[in-house]
């Protein structure tokens, strides 16, 4: 009961980082009238947020960082091919450097 | 070498051919593929299939003492425990050395054809009893009341080659698991709640097979570096613009992972959340598997267990995924000057050498039977054996849950519109 009404009320106070990232960022994206969405958002982010917390279905075994490895010093090669310039993007667009389980072409 | 070393004979005679000095070279020299698995054998020899006695005063009445992790008689209450095998099959050699295959005799190849009875000679009073192998390890002899267990290394996976005994008691685990629902009250569903009975949770070993990897890892891809930021436009046209170095990057790493735990039942294997629960039984890995000890059908008294189904051959494409994980894991740190980012594009893996262990962890095992919308799916609330983790899944009441989302958007989007109001 203690944990859930603390997931409630975290999931409360991300509502109001967004409310308050939507009041920051009204003066670039035009107008306050993205505070329509967070009503929506936030229920719908409390709904998932308590389901996970009861269903535990995104869980598993971390074995990256709980299982005993011993790496040699990584070796590599950097090298500069092109620039980009005037983007958008806040990053590199597919970035998967955090995101170890995806797999990537598999080369013999 | 001296005159007697029975390997300078061989080299002596040989001329230039290559020095036999392991046992590796020798059955190379004579003709057997270099790349072909060995196997270590873990068969516990000083156990027979039939009535194994207490060493103090040979009564066969025997089970594992959850609270000393050890064997008790429960006739003269004598403890002992079987030998750790890490010893055995690791031995003192670095993982860093660690060439081919290695497979302990209890992971080998199922045999499907393998009979799913074993007919025991009791040694109290001659009377033959039939066990089925496929559901247990140990049976009471109907004549004479010994109890006969099962230590062969029966090819149907029944016996591993290591066994970690629980360590966590009855009552402990009853405690975590009740201390788990608690917590989960409030939108659980009205059936569960109802029909919550923790003190039905059982102890179950469950089959894994423990993995020493040596293995190397290529992953090439792109990444950026940003080299400015600025904005254009005015007002509420204003937009940001970035302008970023790209690089091809290319990361090696030469690494060693010493008992990687993967699931060798197909059931447990199958993580699928939209039909089952299996994913919370995994979560509560790792467990400190270096205590492993010597099989001994006793440590299952008073347990249940599930029998091993999967092979190397059918684990072997989830070992190499969680290698190539663990490799991005590791080559992570060496990306941080890439602060857009990093796309990983082509991924490499080679598997120097592997030692394959079948072993049976404890799990405490709470399960819970629950059909929603005509669709059956069994909860588990799982708890470690040895260290007490604990993880399971609840069902919840969709009605509550879509209540409480309810109040909360209702009560965010009036402050959204009164901003709204204020600022119009």
């Amino acid at each position: 009961m203690g944990v859930g009404m603390s997931a409630l009320l975290g999931s409360v106070a991300e509502i109001a980082n967004l409310v308050s990232s939507f009041e920051s960022s009204s003066g670039d994206d035009g107008g306050l009238f993205w505070l329509l969405a967070a009503g929506p958002a936030s229920a719908v982010g409390t709904y998932w947020a308590i389901y996970r917390y009861y269903r535990n279905t995104d869980k598993s075994h971390n074995f990256e960082r709980e299982t005993a490895i011993e790496s040699q010093p990584i070796t590599g090669a950097d090298n500069k091919v092109d620039e980009r310039n005037g983007t958008t993007d806040k990053s590199i667009p597919g970035d998967n450097r955090a995101n170890h389980r995806s797999r990537v072409k598999r080369v013999p | 070498m001296s005159d007697t070393d029975p390997t300078s004979f061989g080299a002596e005679q040989l001329g230039n051919e290559p020095v036999v000095e392991t046992p590796e070279d020798l059955a190379e020299a004579l003709g057997a593929d270099p790349n072909a698995p060995k196997t270590i054998d873990t068969e516990n020899k000083r156990l027979d299939d039939g009535v194994n006695r207490c060493p103090k005063c040979a009564s066969t009445d025997i089970q594992l003492r959850p609270s000393t992790g050890m064997l008790v008689c429960l006739f003269c209450r004598h403890e002992w425990s079987e030998e750790r095998v890490e010893e055995r099959i690791a031995g003192n050699g670095s993982l860093q050395d660690l060439k081919g295959t290695h497979i302990a005799s209890g992971a080998t190849a199922i045999n499907t054809e393998a009979a799913g009875v074993l007919t025991l000679k009791c040694a109290g009073c001659g009377s033959e009893v039939i066990v089925n192998i496929d559901e247990t390890t140990s049976a009471r002899c109907h004549w004479c009341r010994h109890v006969l267990s099962v230590n062969e290394q029966v090819p149907n996976g029944a016996v591993p080659d290591a066994v970690l005994p629980f360590s966590l008691t009855h009552d402990q685990a009853l405690a975590a698991i009740k201390q788990f629902a608690g917590k989960r009250k409030l939108f659980a569903h009205r059936k569960f709640k109802q029909e919550f009975a923790p003190e039905n949770v059982v102890g179950v070993y469950l089959p894994y097979m423990i993995i020493d990897s040596n293995a190397s890892a290529d992953v090439v891809g792109k990444g950026e570096i940003e080299t400015r930021r600025y904005t254009r436009g005015t007002g509420d046209n204003k937009t940001t613009y970035y302008d970023a170095d790209v690089y091809e990057l290319s990361r090696h790493v030469d690494f060693t992972v010493d008992d990687l735990i993967i699931e060798s039942s197909a059931e447990r294997a199958n993580m699928d959340t939209f039909v089952n629960t299996n994913n919370v039984i995994n979560t509560i890995l790792p467990f400190d598997t270096k205590n492993a000890v010597e099989w001994n059908a006793n440590y299952l008294v008073g347990f249940t267990s599930e029998k091993r189904d999967k092979d190397t051959e059918t684990v072997q494409p989830l070992l190499e995924h969680q290698l190539l994980s663990i490799a991005r894991s590791e080559v992570m740190s060496s990306t941080q000057r890439y602060d857009r980012g990093v796309r990983w594009e082509t991924e490499r893996l080679d598997v120097h050498g592997t030692r394959w262990v079948s072993m049976y962890l404890p799990v405490w095992l709470y399960s819970y039977y629950h059909v929603e919308h005509g669709k059956p799916m069994v909860h588990y609330i799982a708890v470690n054996g040895r260290t007490g983790e604990t993880m399971g899944s609840v069902p919840v009441s969709h009605p509550r849950l879509l209540f409480a989302a309810l109040t909360i958007g209702t009560v965010v989007e009036s402050f959204a519109l009164a901003i709204l109001w204020a600022s119009v």
